[in-house]
Parts: structure tokens; C-alpha cells; sequence
């Protein structure tokens, strides 16, 4: 029996284009600008095809973005009018208690939701990965959460935690394991773990979805291969489908911390960001700040603030979606 | 005016009403609202400093205004709506007109249902020219969706023609010249058509800005039952605010049930509605609405009064636990599914739930009809407590306001706006609409023969109507909603989850209201 080498096969060499050219560092500039107008020209219907789609983006996405830059530099008090105040509304923010407090929740809320989705729902599409009778009906089970509406959830469990009449609260009365009611929403200290619980549930099954995909393309001469050399399941774990999965947990957690930074409905229909601020997170900061209290210029500089944030994961999403034509040496 | 012939089918039906009113069991409960009322009566006649110190805030007079005047006028003035709408717009207008309002929605009775139904027939069969299509230029909202709503589309010059909002909201409209100046003439009104009350919710900057559709004030509504398992006078509600955290704890050592249905969740209306009442009798305020001639530019709220307002809310919270833990997230409506289960002892009490609890009895069967029937039977309703320093009540209701051409995209159609606005607010619809939780902002709406009917079917309508005295408006600013809904509720969470002190929680508010006023985060 032949084994299959651990190793990446070696990379085809480049095509002709892609190589480097020749010559000094001067050269290259100008031959790199000439292949960009020369793939340009060669790809012209593709840009084509693209256009109204870049179109519709540069509408709806791009002038809300330019002109959210340009109120965040104003002052829109609720009377009416606008008045410009250069920087003040970024500084306001930045050296607001509040804006800390909110801070630390939306990195707790989004870090832990990530987390633990993610290790959920990678253990759970190992599991469901395996041959078992019933798994059929396992892995529809586990799907149910994802696809429950958002809002019907949030309302769900916040039935479930209600701290007079809620169930997970009457049967820890009920097996004795708390005295009295466990309040969890109405508790500055339990409110962002009870959410992060309910968030978790309704977004596992989104990561099982993905790494299960991801599983199935492991080959299974590779599983074998490994064991023939000696590997116990952990080893096979961590040295085979950890690495061969590695683009689709990058991209997954990217998209899970993306969603979680930018989740809204759970937590405004749940607790509205309360109680005293304690699941307050930027997200819900902007949208009170807007559209409850009215200041669009404070709202349009926090969400300024949020975006280039999001900016930053988003280059890293961008990098790790393309790592693969890296890898093979495509631009 | 005359009696106008409102079409047969116009008229609500109130048969599944009237057969819980024709019970025994209701007439036993006409029978105790109207003791109730007469006492009331009494109560104010021989307390006039509580009223009188009060009634030039909203101008309803506590001599005239009393439920005896009320039972007395009702049904002593004949309307003829078609005919009085007529001279403001001609019947046979054609044209445009959109509308957003809060409706009656799934959880309403259903005579509230059936009375909305039977506006829009009665308006079609008035207007034919002037059509509205429900879910197109027609829009019931949900109370907490419907502001939102209204701010983004008057932001994106998408609002409607024509809008019904509750009494705080309206002013930060007119404040950004969202909505068009109007003038009481060109409805057929005067200003003794409205309380001044009412009026004053409708203006900003000398200019009106709307047309009152109801005003209300709340009342306060207790358990019987579970006063007298707590050892209490089941005939006697607390008579302070002091007396309810009492009560409260007693009821909470004594039954295990909440004593007072405290409610402190952010962003809900509910909120301010039902800690203002108390925040006001211990003699402070937001700002200075509930004195003598409110500025609006100075901050109480952090006083002596506002601090002990405060901690008696601590004191039954987080002393006591003798109040919903559920308190911080609950809105009313949570709040009175446990007062409907029997778990929370007295609250105050908006006048449209008591006929919720009489038509949950009516729809019950088997135990729990038992269950809906026994409460029903249980439950009183009596004056809002009073503080160290006064009695109040928030003076609620909604008003019309017709947006400008800026802001809804497109010329308004002012003789349909008009035309719809005259008709609703009326003597017959303003009190017809009114039906189960409000009073007719139109004065003359007292006088007709519905407003007879809701008296003769309605229990404890003249309980609410008599906290009117005692109403004190919300800060007409346009900061209010924020204030109201926003940083009162927050100084409320911060200090009963203990994040901040009492005092510290007051004193955090009022920087925010003072920050608020003046441009800050």
C-alpha cells in the first residue's frame, strides 16, 4: 500500500503573465500597470456584467457611507438644524464613560458569542459528520434554530428567561438548585451571558452547516494515510482536518464576528440594551442614539467609528477569501 | 348640532359587551363603580386643595369636571356629524389623503376593533371622494414601532398627510417644522373646544401644531382578594406613596406575590406613565413641569423629592423584593398578564384594561373562567396615591397632526387632511373612538348620547376621569421622549440593579437631561 504524502503537491509554475518580470525594479512598475490595462481589456465584459450590481452598491452603500462621514462632523440637535462642529462629536464619544461601557459589552457579547458558536458548532458537525442511524433527523434538529425567525427567538427566550414566570428559572426553583427565581435578564451581571447563550443557539447551526461542508471534502486517503503512519484520532484532528479546513474556519468566524458585531434584533427585542446599559452594545448604542434620541450627527460619528472597524475584519475576510489564489499566485 | 342618522351599520356591536355588563356580575360592578365614583366625588369636593393646586396645568377644572357633571351632561347634545363636517369640507370632495395611527391590534377587545371598523365605514360613506386602504394610505402601527417610523419617514421626506400621536410626541415635529401650523377655525373649533391642557400639548412657540383627539389620566387598580389574605382593608387602597411600598411588602411577606406592579423598562412608554405619577407627588419632575408655571429649563429630578421618589421605588425593588423582579423588562403589558394571573396585588391602571379583564372573563371557559369571573369580582380601582407634596397623574391622550409638503414628499391634499381631521375629531368620533380606554378631547363629546352609553357600560370610567384634575402634562419640548423614555428609565435601571446609588442615579439623570438640553451625549 502506497501513502499519500502529508505535504501540498508542488505548485504548478506560473503562467507567463504572472511571473515576474524581468528587469529593475523601475521596469516593473510600468510592465505591472500595462498587464492590469492589458487584463482589463481582455475581461471587458466581465466588468460589464458587474456594473449594475456596482451600481446599485455605489446607491444604496456608498453615498449612505459618504454622507454618514459628512453628519458625523455635525451637530443635528433634536430642535432641528445642523450646525458643524468638526471632530467634536468623535471626541464626545470617545471620552464618554458610556462609550467605554459600551465597548466592553460589544467585545464580550461578540468575542464570546463567537467563540462559542463556533466550538459548538464544530463539535456538533463532527458528531453529525459520522455514520449513525437517526442522523438524518439529528441534522435537522440541529438546524431548527437557524431557521427559527430572529425575532420569534428572541421572544422565545425571553419568555424562557422572564425572571417572574420564566421556565429555565421555575425549574431551578423546582429541582432546588436556586432558592428563589433566578433572575437573569433583570440582572446587570447575568443579562449579557443570557443573551450570549440564546445568541450562541440561534447561530451554531450556521457553523455546523459550514464545517460540515468543509468535513466532507477531507479526503479520506488523507484520514487513512494518517492512521497507517500512527496518528490517534486527535492527532488526525489536529494535523489533518484542522489544517484542511483552515480557509472555512477563517472565513466562518470572520462571518460569525461580522454578524455578532452587527446584531441587533436579539438583544433590542430581548432587553432593549438594558438593564442600566449592561447589554448595551454599539450596534443598539447607534440606533438609540439615532433614532430615539434623535442626534444623527453622534450616531452618524459612532457609526463612522464601528465601520472602521469593521473595515479592518473586513480585510481580513478579504484576505482570507483570497488566500487560495495566493496560494496558487493568482492576484 | 341635531342627531345626525348615522347609518345602522355604523353603530359598533356591542352585543358580546353588553351581555358581560347584563350579567349580575356586571351590574354588581356598575353598582360599585358608581359608589366608587360618587365617592370620588365627594372626595374632591372636600379635598380641593389637591385638585384646584393642580387644574391650571391642564385646565380641567376639578368644580366642574367632577363624575356627577360628567353623568349630568352626557347625552344632552345631538350631533350631526355629516352636517358639521360639511361646512368644513363639502361631502362630495374628491381627493388624497394618507394616515398613520395607532390602532386597535390582536390584543385588543373587541369592541375596540369593531368601533375602528365602524370609523372608516362611517368616514367612506361620508367621504366617498376621499378614499383610504388599509395598508396602503391607511396605516395601523404598533405604539412602539409607530415613532420610529414617523422620524425616519419625515426624515426621508416619506411621511403621511396625516398622523395621530400620543400627547409627547408631537412637539418634536412642530420643533424641526415637520408639521404644519393649523387654526382651530379651520376645523369649526374654538379654543374652549379642548382642556387648555390639551391645547398646550399642541403648541410650540405660541403656534398650534395639531388637533386633540383624547385625554386621559390613569387610575390606581388593586386585588381585593389578595388585601385581604395580606391582612389589608380590601376596601381601602393605600392613601401615599409611602403606604404602597408598605403595602407592598406586607402583601409580598404575607403572600408571596408582588404588592405593586412597578414597571422600569427602557425605551416603553409604559414607563414614565407610571413612575412620573410618583417622581411628581413626592415634588419634583423631570424638569419643572408639575410646578406652578414650568419653564422647562430647570432640572428637578435630582432633588430632595426625586431622590425619595427614587429610593421608595429601591425600597420595594431591591429592599423588599415585593415587586415583579421582572420589573427592568417588563412594559405594562407583561405587567398586567401577571396582575391577570393574580401575581401582582394593585398598579396603576390605564382605563382601557379593565375592560380587557371583562372581556378576557367573557371569552374564558371552564376554570379559568372561574379564575377571569373571581377577579373580575376582586378588582377596584380608586384614586392614584398622593405624595408629600401633591396627587398626579400623567395627562395623557393623542393629538392629529398634518405633516408639511417638505417632509411628505409631495403636496398635501390639506381639504382631505381636513376633512378626515374634522370627522375624527368631532363630538361623535372623538368620544365613540375614545370608547374604552380615553375621554373625547373635544368638550362637546361629553355631552352626547355615546358618551352616555360609555358611562352606563363602561365601570370605572368616572374614576379615571376624575384623576383629570390632578393631570400634569409632559414637558412640552421636544427633548421630552428622550427624557421620558430614555434617561428616566435608565436612572430608574441604574439605580435598582444598584450599578449606581440612589443619589447618584438622580444626579447622573439630571446631567443627562441637562446635557440632553444642551446639545451632549
Amino acid at each position: 500500500m502506497s501513502t499519500v504524502p502529508l505535504q501540498h503537491e508542488p505548485q504548478p509554475p506560473l503562467p507567463p503573465e504572472q511571473a515576474l518580470p524581468e528587469g529593475s525594479a523601475r521596469r516593473r512598475a510600468p510592465e505591472r500597470q500595462r498587464n492590469i490595462l492589458l487584463r482589463i481589456r481582455d475581461h471587458w465584459a466581465d466588468y460589464l456584467y458587474i456594473a449594475p450590481a456596482l451600481l446599485v452598491m455605489v446607491v444604496v452603500i456608498g453615498y449612505p457611507l459618504v454622507y454618514t462621514v459628512y453628519l458625523s462632523f455635525f451637530e443635528t440637535p433634536p430642535r432641528g438644524g445642523r450646525n458643524f462642529n468638526g471632530i467634536d462629536n468623535y471626541t464626545t464619544i470617545l471620552t464618554s464613560e458610556r462609550f467605554w461601557m459600551v465597548t466592553r459589552n460589544t467585545f464580550n457579547w461578540t468575542i464570546f458569542s463567537t467563540l462559542f458558536a463556533f466550538l459548538l458548532g464544530f463539535g456538533a458537525a463532527l458528531v453529525i459528520q459520522r455514520e449513525f442511524i437517526g442522523r438524518g433527523i439529528v441534522r435537522g434538529i440541529l438546524l431548527i434554530p437557524w431557521v427559527i425567525s430572529l425575532v420569534a427567538a428572541a421572544y422565545v427566550w425571553r419568555w424562557l428567561y422572564h425572571s417572574d414566570y420564566g421556565l429555565i428559572g421555575g425549574m431551578l426553583q423546582e429541582w432546588g438548585v436556586t432558592q428563589e427565581r433566578f433572575v437573569f435578564l433583570d440582572s446587570t451581571r447575568w443579562v449579557m451571558p443570557s443573551l450570549i447563550v440564546a445568541n450562541v443557539w440561534k447561530e451554531f447551526p450556521f457553523v455546523m452547516i459550514m464545517l460540515l461542508a468543509g468535513l466532507q471534502t477531507v479526503p479520506d486517503q488523507l484520514m487513512r494515510a494518517a492512521r497507517v503512519d500512527g496518528a490517534n484520532s486527535w492527532n488526525q484532528f489536529i494535523h489533518v482536518t484542522v489544517p484542511h479546513l483552515k480557509n472555512v474556519i477563517v472565513i466562518t468566524i470572520l462571518l460569525l464576528f461580522v454578524a455578532n458585531l452587527n446584531s441587533f434584533g436579539l438583544i433590542w427585542i430581548m432587553t432593549g440594551g438594558g438593564p442600566a446599559y449592561a447589554s448595551q452594545i454599539w450596534i443598539v448604542e447607534i440606533y438609540t442614539l439615532a433614532f430615539r434620541s434623535l442626534r444623527f450627527g453622534l450616531a452618524s460619528a459612532f457609526s463612522v467609528i464601528l465601520f472602521l472597524f469593521m473595515l479592518s475584519i473586513g480585510y481580513f475576510y478579504v484576505r482570507a477569501m483570497t488566500s487560495g489564489d495566493r496560494e496558487r499566485g493568482h492576484a | 348640532m341635531t342627531h345626525h342618522p348615522v347609518p345602522s351599520d355604523a353603530t359598533p356591536d356591542l352585543t358580546p359587551y353588553r351581555a358581560i355588563l347584563q350579567s349580575p356580575l356586571g351590574r354588581r360592578q356598575l353598582l360599585r363603580a358608581g359608589v366608587t365614583a360618587a365617592g370620588l366625588g365627594a372626595f374632591l369636593a372636600a379635598n380641593p386643595r389637591f385638585a384646584l393646586a393642580q387644574a391650571d396645568k391642564t385646565g380641567v377644572d376639578p368644580a366642574t369636571w367632577t363624575p356627577e357633571h360628567i353623568k349630568e351632561i352626557a347625552g344632552t347634545l345631538e350631533v350631526d356629524t355629516a352636517a358639521e363636517v360639511a361646512k368644513i369640507v363639502p361631502l362630495d370632495y374628491a381627493g388624497n389623503s394618507s394616515y398613520w395611527y395607532v390602532g386597535p391590534n390582536e390584543a385588543s377587545a373587541d369592541i375596540e376593533k369593531t368601533i375602528d371598523a365602524t370609523f372608516w365605514e362611517g368616514f367612506a360613506k361620508t367621504y366617498s371622494g376621499i378614499p383610504f386602504t388599509s395598508g396602503d394610505n391607511l396605516q395601523n402601527v404598533n405604539y412602539n414601532d409607530l415613532l420610529d417610523k414617523l422620524r425616519t419617514a419625515a426624515t426621508g421626506n416619506a411621511a403621511p398627510d396625516v398622523a395621530k400621536m400620543p400627547i409627547l410626541w408631537g412637539v418634536e415635529f412642530a420643533a424641526r417644522g415637520q408639521t404644519r401650523e393649523i387654526a382651530l377655525e379651520d376645523f369649526g373649533y374654538t379654543t374652549e373646544s379642548f382642556w387648555p391642557g390639551a391645547l398646550k400639548s399642541v403648541t410650540w412657540e405660541g403656534k398650534l401644531y395639531g388637533i386633540p383627539t383624547n385625554n386621559e389620566t390613569m387610575a390606581f387598580i388593586w386585588n381585593k382578594a389578595i388585601f385581604e389574605k395580606a391582612g389589608l382593608d380590601p376596601e381601602k387602597p393605600p392613601a401615599t406613596w409611602d403606604d404602597v411600598v408598605t403595602y407592598s411588602k406586607a402583601i409580598k411577606d404575607a403572600t408571596g406575590k408582588a404588592g405593586f406592579g412597578l414597571v422600569a423598562r427602557v425605551n416603553a412608554g409604559n414607563t414614565p406613565f407610571r413612575f412620573m405619577p410618583m417622581l411628581w407627588a413626592y415634588g419634583s419632575g423631570a424638569l419643572d413641569e408639575a410646578e406652578d408655571e414650568p419653564t422647562y429649563k430647570t432640572v428637578m429630578i435630582n432633588n430632595e423629592g426625586g431622590i425619595a421618589a427614587l429610593q421608595a421605588c429601591y425600597d420595594m425593588y431591591v429592599r423588599d423584593k415585593s415587586v415583579p423582579a421582572s420589573a427592568l423588562t417588563n412594559t405594562q403589558t407583561e405587567n398586567f398578564d401577571l396582575y391577570v394571573s393574580g401575581e401582582i396585588a394593585m398598579m396603576i391602571s390605564h382605563p382601557s384594561e379593565y375592560a380587557k379583564l371583562l372581556d378576557n372573563a367573557s371569552k374564558a371557559t371552564g376554570a379559568d373562567k372561574e379564575f377571569a369571573d373571581e377577579l373580575v369580582k376582586n378588582t377596584a380601582y380608586g384614586l392614584i396615591p398622593e405624595g408629600p407634596v401633591r396627587r398626579a397623574v400623567v395627562f395623557g391622550g393623542s393629538n392629529v397632526h398634518i405633516f408639511t409638503d417638505d417632509v411628505t414628499g409631495h403636496t398635501v391634499d390639506l381639504d382631505a387632511a381636513k376633512a378626515l381631521i374634522a370627522f375624527s375629531t368631532g363630538p361623535e368620533w372623538s368620544t365613540r373612538l375614545a370608547w374604552l380606554g380615553s375621554n373625547p378631547g373635544n368638550l362637546d363629546g361629553f355631552r352626547t348620547t355615546w358618551m352616555k352609553e360609555r358611562l352606563d357600560s363602561i365601570p370605572f370610567l368616572d374614576v379615571t376621569t376624575s384623576m383629570l384634575p390632578y393631570g400634569i402634562p409632559f414637558p412640552v419640548i421636544p427633548e421630552s421622549t428622550q427624557i421620558m423614555n430614555e434617561i428616566v428609565p435608565n436612572m430608574l435601571q441604574n439605580a435598582l440593579t444598584e450599578s449606581k446609588s440612589v443619589k447618584d442615579s438622580a444626579d447622573q439623570a439630571a446631567s443627562e437631561i441637562e446635557a440632553l438640553v444642551s446639545g451632549g451625549y
